[in-house]
């Protein structure tokens, strides 16, 4: 927690109300992204995100695991986020616990769509190898390195380059294994296949301070909201996912405001998000 | 109790006795809800305070075959632990049964509805009016018949109030789910696996605030428009059907 003086919290209300923050920002600006992938040679994929001082490293596990009973030709994601005590002190023991489920649970809200996998973000059904027996499991991991406020939206952008970082091992279905038996898979280690994230949305994240919400609110920001909307769009300006932190109630009106700012400022954070990603992966590729 | 239950039965009959088949659904472009509702129809609601004796307040609400019991304990001291602090603290707990869903003991995802509770009750209460405690809401899922957090979340503000915590207003939670192009308010279990989206709003009706929203699914803005709409008028009839639960509650005589 951050403890501010007075004259420090009316600075930064003060500082939003005119449209001008403390680091010199307007309101519905991002601070420089920095994107970073394959820095996890034992994952499948991964990237770090930096966002001004917030620090997040994501990565992509595919392992082969059976399918949901329930959806047989549907491949499982699971995401997990841990803020480690190196972010924050607060984060020992079980101080991150909370904060970890909460950053989960929105990101599977934003990221993989509705319980038929509509609208989701990754495609289930590519996971699925042989129906109802082998999938992919994918395990994305998130972890926050270094904390300084809208920890989830770099989370949602790690995991974006994470994702278009994966390559998933190309498997070979042995075709003359009985159906009611486990059918036997080879799984190469030349060929890989790379996954497509052209529709995995990206979070932003607005918080209201005062009568105005702005995007990318840093810790100091944070303490001073009484409220934030995350919002995950999608390429095509579709919402996937909503979710809402804070105790104060928000009129309707407002929610929808929010939303349509949070689709104006989503076009650009994608593109230069999606530029950032490219110029990490050459860079990457020259390295290898 | 007894007298109650029959004197709210206009909102709510309860099922005759022979045992109803699992209802199957389709999802074309026509479609038929299980219970045979319509597409922007709520399901009856029983609500009722002071289920539980023991407890500061109690409600237990009924929507279909969701069947939720809420009891709020409290305000109490806060643990020594705790550091002092101006406000008082909420401690929200959701549970199931193991008889709530169809299989044993398969609970759906319950791991943050406790802390969705919280969030949708935090923005209600005024926290200020009992510095240094806690209050403790625990709510109990008997049966799991959909839509279980919007039901938990608006039988536990009946609890609150039932409890006399300082609210600004009572809290009223509706979801909708969306299934093609449909859109449908209150869903039963059946529907919830087969939806495409879904979207929960809860909210203080005579605020007009909304306290908690979440959205999964992929949606355009004017759907979005125009299930929040839906949700919020459905809110605020919920709302009145609570506040009558409560004003029936204060004038029944004590016994």
């Amino acid at each position: 927690m951050v403890g501010l003086s007075l004259g420090e919290q009316t600075f930064i209300k003060g500082g939003i109300d005119q449209d001008l923050r403390t680091d010199g920002r307007k309101r519905l600006t991002y601070r420089p992204i920095f994107v970073e992938t394959g820095i996890i040679p034992q994952a499948s994929g991964s990237a770090r995100v930096k966002l001004g001082a917030t620090d997040v490293i994501a990565s992509v596990k595919a392992e082969l695991g059976k399918p949901n009973p329930s959806y047989p030709d549907k491949g499982k994601v699971s995401i997990y986020v841990d803020c480690s005590p190196t972010a924050e002190p607060s984060f020992e023991g079980r101080g991150g616990e909370e904060l970890s489920t909460e950053l989960s649970s929105a990101l599977e809200r934003c990221l993989l769509g509705g319980k038929s996998g509509a609208g989701a973000g990754i495609d289930l059904s590519s996971l699925c190898i042989v129906r109802g027996k082998v999938c992919w499991d994918l395990y994305i991991d998130g972890l926050v390195v270094s904390s300084d406020g809208n920890v989830l939206d770099a989370l949602g952008a790690a995991i974006k380059a994470a994702l278009s970082d994966t390559a998933i091992p190309k498997v070979q279905v042995s075709a003359n294994a009985p159906s009611d038996e486990q059918p036997e898979v080879d799984v190469s280690d030349e060929e890989f296949l790379q996954f497509d994230t052209s529709g995995v949305p990206v979070i932003v994240t607005l918080t209201k301070v005062g009568g105005h919400y702005i995007v990318d609110a840093t810790t100091e920001e944070e303490s001073q909201m009484s409220s934030a909307v995350s919002v995950s769009i999608n390429r095509l300006g579709r919402i996937c996912g909503l979710t809402k932190r804070g105790g104060a109630g928000l009129h309707p009106t407002v929610i929808l405001d929010m939303i349509s700012a949070a689709k104006h400022v989503s076009e650009q954070l994608m593109n230069k998000l999606d530029s950032e990603i490219a110029a990490a992966e050459a860079c990457d590729e020259m390295e290898s | 109790m007894a007298g109650k239950l029959g004197a709210a039965a206009a909102t709510y009959s309860p099922s005759t006795g022979q045992r109803r088949k699992r209802p199957t659904i389709q999802t074309g472009s026509e479609l038929a809800r299980p219970d045979g509702r319509g597409l922007h129809q709520c399901r009856p609601a029983f609500l009722k305070t002071g289920a539980v004796n023991s407890a500061s307040g109690s409600a237990y609400a009924e929507f279909g075959n969701t069947k939720v019991i809420v009891s709020v304990f409290g305000p109490r001291e806060s643990k020594k632990a705790m550091m002092y602090s101006n406000a008082g603290r909420l401690n929200c707990n959701v549970s199931y049964t193991t008889f709530a869903s169809p299989v044993r003991g398969q609970t759906p995802e319950t791991k943050d509805l406790s802390s969705m509770l919280h969030k949708a009750l935090e923005g209600a209460i005024i926290l200020k009016s009992f510095p240094k405690t806690t209050v403790d809401v625990f709510a109990l899922v008997l049966e799991s018949g959909g839509s279980d957090l919007p039901v938990i979340t608006s039988c536990a503000s009946l609890a609150l109030a039932d409890a006399g915590i300082m609210l600004y207003d009572i809290v009223a939670s509706v979801s909708v789910s969306c299934i093609g192009k449909n859109l449908l308010i209150d869903p039963v279990s059946e529907e919830e696996v087969h939806q495409d989206g879904a979207l929960m709003i809860t909210c203080m009706p005579s605020r007009n605030e909304v306290t908690q929203m979440t959205v999964t699914g992929e949606w355009s803005t004017t759907k979005i428009n125009e299930a929040m709409q839906l949700c919020l008028d459905a809110c605020s009839k919920l709302g009145k059907i609570m506040r009558s639960c409560l004003k029936e509650a204060a004038s029944a005589p004590q016994d």
